[in-house]
């Protein structure tokens, strides 16, 4: 059986200081044959150890309740510390861990009594998140400042989300369903997956039946039909975690916000019952299995919360056939990718080709990039036209291959949830 | 990532703590063998100093308010010649500057009378050495045993800085 976690005593800097300056006064009382200097001495010699001996022998229990609240970009982390019985809780001292992700707006509130310890940090989310919020270090120091003894608790850390508010809607949105339900069937198939669905530019690799003759002879280039694959009315939101060319901060930024709109995508769907797989790919696929229910969410949460950044980039074939693996195909997916690079706008061609109808919501990089620019205005008005430029072609690019949406105002996914009630509306070539 | 150290709002004086370790000080200014009234004037600068460093709003020059206190007192005691109650004052003023130390404007009001039990712990020991030194005999032999004492006292120290656990009374784990 495991004990209570060892917490020593720790010195503060003002014991040794302290103690430094009585042995000090100590040593000129000797030399100099004056006993004065040692009269001062001897309180400064022994307040240490008087303290260390009439304080707390042992980590001191308190209980400690947590609770996040605030909306939207607001974020107030409140908490209760309750010290045991003997225990002055105006001398406990809490330390409050803010997670990188969120801001502080103003100073934490403390409001103390004899019995317990109330605080409030007042923080805000400037971009959409999920954030661990370690459980505060609540520390037994004594009066004068002289030593100090962590708390034990019994706490657990929360979870904060802040996510845009349309996904809370799109969950009433029904993913098209082509799987047919038992005692179903279809009045006309045509073509080898299912109905047809619209035409497109064609691959090397598409089978000269799948080229639509006609329609390429009427537009002078290679076009093909596209069918409907088998789908049901599960969703398989997939996030892109390798590393790109835009450097670790910005990366970071941004897979914290897609982490964040996924769980909003997540959470929406659950609550009409859908099914919902979650995949972190970044060097290896992570996958959390299709499943609903609320213990679901909580699985899905865990794994986001938990999920990072990989340092290797890995090819994107990996992420479709370990997707493959673990979901059936035909499943609606949404991949969240910033399509920073050539890696990032292969991961939907390779899906698709897997069997999975790709939907891609692509986190813009502009926003953040421009706030940390270090150019001067005309300069960064150039730098930001051509980013643009770049922006847009390589969204066009991914268009080719499945409907992409670009998301630059992190606040809102009012494109997305348009583009999911109507699905049909896509480009051709 | 920590709470802020800046504190935004400034930390009132607390004036009953203050004005004890500004009296013993002064006090012990006037005692010490400073000649002009220059142990006063070493009191008052060393006390306003500390008072202004404590109220700072940066916190970590707020840290550094004890030093010029007790600078100041220990520059007056060393100085201070022996003499009837010189040494009880010098120790009062210990006795002050550790009640100072407790009512921390920036920590909840009261500290100093929550720290009340762990002060009482030097006085004692204070006045058991006072009325050692008034009233038993002075002679060389005592002041080696003084000595021999005080250097075992210094080990004492030395030793428990060094081992915080022996404070520590956890319960066993298996």
């Amino acid at each position: 059986m495991r004990g209570p976690p060892f917490r020593p005593l720790r010195w503060r800097p003002l014991a040794p200081f302290l103690l430094a300056v009585g042995a000090a006064l100590l040593f000129a009382a000797v030399l100099t044959r004056n006993p004065v200097p040692l009269f001062l001495g001897l309180p400064l010699l022994l307040a240490p150890v008087a303290v260390g001996v009439a304080g707390p022998r042992s980590a001191p229990p308190v209980r400690i309740d947590l609770a996040v609240r605030g909306s939207s970009e607001e974020v107030r982390f409140e908490g209760i510390v309750a010290s045991a019985p003997g225990l002055d809780a105006r001398d406990l001292v809490v330390e409050i861990a803010r997670p990188a992700s969120l801001r502080e707006a103003a100073e934490t509130e403390f409001d103390r009594s004899s019995t317990e310890l109330r605080f409030r940090a007042n923080w805000t989310a400037p971009e959409p998140t999920i954030a661990e919020v370690s459980v505060p270090t609540v520390l037994w120091r004594d009066p004068m400042g002289l030593v100090e003894r962590e708390a034990v608790s019994t706490a657990a850390p929360l979870v904060v989300t802040r996510y845009p508010p349309e996904l809370l809607r799109i969950g009433a949105v029904h993913l098209e369903r082509t799987t047919p339900l038992p005692g179903e069937t279809h009045s006309r198939r045509v073509g080898e997956s299912g109905e047809f669905h619209g035409i497109r530019l064609a691959r090397p690799d598409d089978p000269p039946r799948q080229i639509n003759w006609r329609a390429t002879a009427r537009a002078g280039r290679p076009l093909a039909n596209e069918y409907d694959l088998d789908k049901t009315g599960d969703l398989l939101v997939l996030l892109d975690a390798r590393p790109t060319p835009l450097g670790r901060v910005i990366d970071e930024r941004l897979f914290s916000i897609v982490r964040a709109a996924a769980l909003g995508l997540s959470d929406s769907f659950l609550t009409v019952k859908a099914r919902v797989g979650l995949g972190v790919f970044g060097e290896f696929l992570d996958v959390v299995p299709l499943a609903t229910g609320r213990t679901h969410r909580i699985r899905i949460e865990a794994a986001l919360t938990q999920a990072h950044l990989a340092t290797v980039a890995a090819p994107a074939e990996r992420c479709a056939v370990a997707a493959r693996r673990s979901f059936p195909p035909g499943l609606t997916t949404v991949v969240f990718s910033n399509l920073a690079d050539d890696e990032s706008n292969d991961l939907s061609p390779y899906l698709r080709r897997r069997g999975f109808p790709v939907v891609v919501l692509s986190p813009s990089p502009l926003p953040i990039a421009a706030g940390m620019s270090r150019l001067s205005r005309k300069d960064e008005e150039l730098a930001a036209r051509i980013a643009r430029l770049v922006r847009r072609n390589r969204v066009a690019r991914a268009w080719q291959e499945a409907p992409t949406i670009d998301w630059d105002d992190y606040w809102s996914l009012g494109q997305f949830v348009d583009f999911v009630r109507r699905p049909r509306i896509r480009r051709a070539g | 990532m920590t709470t802020p150290v800046r504190r935004s709002a400034i930390p009132p004086v607390r004036l009953m703590s203050l004005s004890l370790l500004f009296v013993s000080a002064a006090a012990l200014g006037y005692l010490s063998g400073f000649p002009d009234g220059l142990g006063l004037l070493v009191a008052i600068a060393a006390v306003l100093l500390a008072a202004v460093l404590r109220v700072s709003s940066d916190h970590d020059l707020a840290a550094y308010a004890p030093v010029p206190a007790l600078a100041g007192i220990a520059v007056e005691a060393a100085a201070a010649p022996v003499g009837f109650g010189t040494e009880l004052l010098a120790g009062f003023a210990g006795l002050c500057f550790l009640a100072w130390l407790a009512d921390d404007p920036a920590r909840p009001v009261g500290g100093d009378l929550r720290a009340l039990p762990t002060i009482m712990l030097p006085a004692l020991a204070l006045g058991i050495a006072w009325s050692s030194a008034l009233f038993l005999p002075a002679g060389a032999v005592p002041l080696g045993v003084a000595g021999g004492l005080l250097a075992l006292t210094l080990a004492a120290v030395a030793f428990l800085v060094g081992s915080p656990s022996v404070f520590d009374r956890e319960e066993a784990r298996s």
